[in-house]
């Protein structure tokens, strides 16, 4: 049988992609809890999922240009992310046809992303641009990784009130004068989030690690902070979990994160539920 | 308040993709008055507020109004989302916005004037609740305090009686009629015409054209028609 010791702290321990890779889950959690949270809030959950694939077309541009290099993979997907925030935006008003106006979007980054790719690269290059390579995460891309989270959290702590406010009721921030457009720039971190997930992640599984805690706090019943704080606390339960689990299973490790953070969204969803049921009818 | 609280309206139109929501529609709010919005459903009653408010954009005219930075506005109720974590407190504070703006602060006098104003709307046992435990008649309390907090020369109401009991409509109207005599410029909308006849002076009929504009005794008249 296996030590506590051997079965948690020795792959960290003995093997740097190991540690690289919780550095960098790390480091996306603390962004991701706060971002995570602003999206499920703002029932932008579906608009994540889309400005993820859209990421990819110019990460696949900027494979084309200079191969897997990380910092044009991320200066690509920055552009084509940021591109396709300000197109949604321009249909935003537009309630059903919104939707169907999403996906489109997301199919044709998706395609176009991967077709581009498969042009000049390998299968083994469309497999890293859809479900990214979290255990070969180099020292650089760790940096940016950091940085971007970095910048995220300090924005979002600086901006906190009116991202907040706008979150349930833009019109009052409208009606009071205020001339910033905090929904684009909330935009333009969810963008940063996801490029700085596409490194660990890929295209496909981006959002996960920064819907799934979300929306696994959002059952708790806390302020905006406090499931702030909890999204971050399970995003790194998640990644902990995904990784050892994937070391110990030979698995892939990006999937294995995803699915822990899935599996603690389901628990919060039934506990929170049964709880809710015990309590007394407070409307 | 001055003679600073008028709207004016130049020829104002609204559109949503094709769809002309409002149509030239002319006319002055004036300052310290008290008007009632009525029409038919889709006849452009919110859209108007939105249009003075800033929220849509013109297709064509213009609003003027010189109190644009001390202008208060009360959506829909299902505009706002009510499983936001907020409590009643939180929610009134942002009435101090133009004292704490994005980044300071609440101090304690802002405290204690949500405090005050939690007590004018009958809302001081709630304010530690979080807003989706209340009920829809103390949420509308609710968001009526933090309109007193906002002190406005101008205030918007869409539909502020709508889906409550007959209490919070006392209390309500009681502080609609405290701020006409205040002499801030309030602009309502509302579909009760008894009590637009009881309570308010002046009223406008819209149909996404303006049908009438005045006195609510000559006004009334055109919504039958």
């Amino acid at each position: 049988m296996m030590s506590v010791h051997a079965l948690i702290v020795e792959p960290f321990e003995t093997l740097a992609f190991m540690r690289g890779a919780l550095v960098a889950c790390l480091a996306l959690a603390l962004a991701n809890g706060a971002l995570g949270t602003l999206l499920v809030l703002r029932r932008m959950s579906l608009d994540g999922d889309v400005l993820g694939h859209a990421v990819m077309p110019g990460a696949a541009v900027g494979f084309l240009y200079a191969g897997p290099s990380a910092a044009w993979l991320s200066l690509g997907g920055l552009t084509s992310g940021l591109a396709v925030a300000a197109l949604a935006g321009l249909i935003a008003s537009e309630g059903a046809r919104r939707d169907a106006g999403l996906v489109a979007f997301y199919l044709v980054a998706l395609s176009l992303g991967v077709l581009l790719v498969a042009w000049r690269g390998s299968n083994v290059d469309v497999m890293r641009v859809l479900f990214g390579t979290v255990l070969a995460i180099d020292q650089r891309a760790l940096i940016q990784i950091a940085a971007a989270s970095s910048v995220i959290v300090l924005a979002i702590a600086l901006l906190y009130r009116p991202l907040a406010v706008g979150a349930f009721d833009p019109a009052f921030l409208r009606a009071v004068g205020t001339r910033m457009p905090y929904g684009a720039v909330f935009q333009a971190l969810v963008v940063l989030g996801l490029v700085a997930s596409f490194q660990a992640f890929g295209t496909l599984l981006a959002v996960g690690p920064m819907l799934l805690p979300a929306a696994a706090a959002r059952c708790w019943g806390l302020g905006v902070a406090g499931s702030m704080v909890l999204a971050t606390g399970f995003g790194l339960a998640a990644s902990v979990a995904g990784l050892l689990v994937s070391y110990h299973g030979n698995l892939p490790s990006g999937p294995a994160i995803v699915l822990a953070a899935a599996l603690l969204f389901g628990f919060s969803l039934a506990a929170a539920g049964g709880w809710r049921r015990l309590e007394p009818m407070v409307r | 308040m001055g003679a600073e609280g008028g709207v004016l309206l130049r020829e104002v139109t609204v559109r949503y993709g094709r769809r002309v929501a409002l149509e030239a529609v002319s006319g002055e709010f004036a300052s310290g008055s008290l008007t009632a919005v009525i029409g038919a459903n889709g006849a452009g009653k919110s859209t108007l507020l939105a249009a003075i408010t800033g929220v849509v954009r013109l297709a064509g005219g213009r609003v003027e109004c010189a109190a644009r930075r001390r202008l208060a506005y009360l959506p829909q109720l299902s505009a706002i989302d009510r499983d936001y974590p907020l409590s009643v407190a939180e929610l009134i504070s942002l009435g101090g916005w133009r004292e704490i703006g994005a980044f300071r602060a609440p101090r304690s006098a802002l405290r204690q004037r949500i405090a005050a104003a939690a007590e004018t709307v009958g809302l001081s046992g709630r304010l530690e609740r979080s807003i989706g435990e209340i009920s829809v008649g103390e949420f509308q309390r609710a968001l009526f305090a933090r309109l007193i907090l906002q002190d406005a020369t101008v205030i918007l109401l869409d539909e502020p009686l709508a889906a409550v009991d007959a209490q919070t409509m006392s209390v309500l109207l009681d502080q609609i009629t405290r701020w006409h005599e205040d002499g801030r410029t309030v602009i309502a909308v509302l579909h009760d015409l008894d009590l637009v006849q009881a309570r308010f002076p002046s009223t406008l009929v819209l149909a996404r054209r303006c049908l009438a504009w005045g006195p609510t005794e000559a006004a009334l008249p055109a919504m039958a028609v």
